[in-house]
């Protein structure tokens, strides 16, 4: 698909919260792409759902702006429209799944963030903990049944691999002022081989120019 | 259709509603060769790929393929039997109304589970992404000129999807907080109501909801 005549806005906070997949989807496509950050919450009412992010897809073609919105959706479509999710329905399905997976762990870390209670906090801190346990035993069975080359599909940058970035950046980074010692409980968690998947999508030449407001989350998990 | 005639789906879940609705819908309109599996909880955790339900296993010619998460499984599906649109844009038109409705199952949980203190600000959340979630389905239908599908002229993903969200949200929730349809109903205008009336007569989907209560009933009753 021609990118030639296709530019992206993407409405967003300027924050890493549930936006920097997309922005390195968006990056790693090589189309032209601008962010805002709309005036919240003045700018609400003007969203399809009331909500940020939201895709703008403008074409000098003279059709009409395309909009899109839900942070899980906007990574799909730029996913198939860019080929980093395969046309195979199968395929794409396992990346997805993994995907729902991830974005159940980030509800738990949403929830966590947002609950008051002393006790709830702590129990729905547990079950963060258990969730995630499990995404990094997925995960890792994927990156060592994919020859543990630092993907967990194929072998080039994927969707599933850019939001595992994403997800990690967002509960590694943003998660710290929430929690201090976050990166000490995750990191004990992290296997050398989604390490290795960390480090591989940060290097790689499609998404390496991506500056992300998190720094770099090789470092972190490094450290 | 995509799928050989010799594929058959087993559906692992619950014996309920939850989150396997959408799933047992679309496998019914496509008219494919399923059954279902209601393994034994927790014992069957550990033979899970994610340790959770729903899974989908897909058998054909000898081989077996599996997937979790149920939209995941709900997109899978969709697709392969035609239920979705090829047009990316299209799709990611359903998909983005599916995700919205998804948004509300942490919403009701978050103000079911609230303590005091954060009860009616969690209450408050769930009502206002539940009028935006009812909203976009009116102004979806508002578009499209068919009143009995969200899209075109025939069944797709989107009618489903929205049936067994309202399905979930008027008849299953009810174990959870017996007031929850006394909360939803009121909220649905004349419109929306005749769309999820008009799914549940699709004979595409008699199969399975022949074997189910009806929602007329429920909708359409003035003492509520």
């Amino acid at each position: 698909m021609s990118s030639s005549n296709v530019s992206y806005t993407l409405r967003y906070f300027d924050t890493i919260g549930f936006a920097e997949s997309s922005r390195m989807l968006l990056t790693a496509a090589g189309v032209e792409w601008t962010e805002e950050h709309p005036e919240w919450p003045q700018e609400k009412p003007n969203q399809p759902h009331g909500r940020l992010p939201v895709l703008v897809e403008k074409s000098t073609d003279g059709s009409p702006d395309f909009v899109i919105c839900e942070s899980t959706n906007i990574e799909r479509y730029l996913a198939r429209t860019y080929g980093f999710l395969p046309a195979d329905l199968k395929q794409a399905a396992l990346q997805e799944q993994i995907r729902d997976l991830m974005s159940d762990v980030g509800n738990l870390v949403t929830g966590y963030v947002q609950i008051k209670n002393g006790e709830d906090k702590a129990e729905l801190f547990a079950k963060f903990e258990k969730l995630l346990e499990t995404l990094v035993k997925v995960q890792t069975k994927l990156l060592k049944d994919n020859g543990n080359t630092g993907r967990m599909f194929g072998d080039k940058l994927s969707y599933a691999d850019i939001i595992a970035y994403g997800l990690y950046m967002n509960m590694l980074v943003s998660l710290v002022k929430f929690k201090a010692d976050i990166v000490d409980i995750i990191k004990p968690k992290l296997t050398p081989e989604v390490v290795k998947l960390i480090s591989t999508v940060e290097t790689d030449p499609l998404v390496v120019k991506h500056k992300s407001r998190g720094g770099s989350l090789v470092t972190v998990v490094s450290a | 259709m995509l799928s050989g005639s010799d594929t058959v789906y087993v559906l692992r879940y619950f014996d309920l509603i939850g989150r396997a609705e959408g799933c047992r819908l679309l496998l019914t309109a496509a008219n494919a060769s399923w059954t279902e599996e209601h393994p034994e909880w927790p014992a069957e955790k550990a033979n899970q790929p994610f340790e959770r339900l729903p899974v989908l296993v897909e058998r054909s010619n000898g081989d077996e393929w599996i997937l979790c998460e149920s939209l995941t499984i709900e997109r899978y599906l969709a697709r392969v039997f035609g239920f979705m649109p090829t047009d990316l844009k299209q799709a990611a038109l359903q998909e983005q109304m599916a995700d919205q409705q998804a948004d509300l199952a942490p919403a009701f949980m978050a103000q079911l589970m609230a303590t005091d203190d954060m009860k009616s600000k969690q209450i408050d959340e769930f009502n206002t992404l539940l009028d935006r979630i009812v909203k976009e389905h009116g102004r979806i239908l508002s578009r499209n000129s068919s009143k009995q599908h969200l899209f075109g002229d025939q069944l797709s993903y989107a009618d489903i999807s929205l049936y067994a969200f309202y399905k979930v949200y008027i008849v299953y929730l009810k174990i959870y907080q017996s007031n929850i349809d006394e909360i939803v109903k009121p909220k649905l205008t004349p419109e929306i109501i005749n769309l999820i009336l008009s799914i549940e007569k699709e004979p595409l989907l008699a199969p399975h909801l022949s074997k189910c209560d009806s929602m007329a009933a429920v909708l359409t009753s003035k003492a509520f």
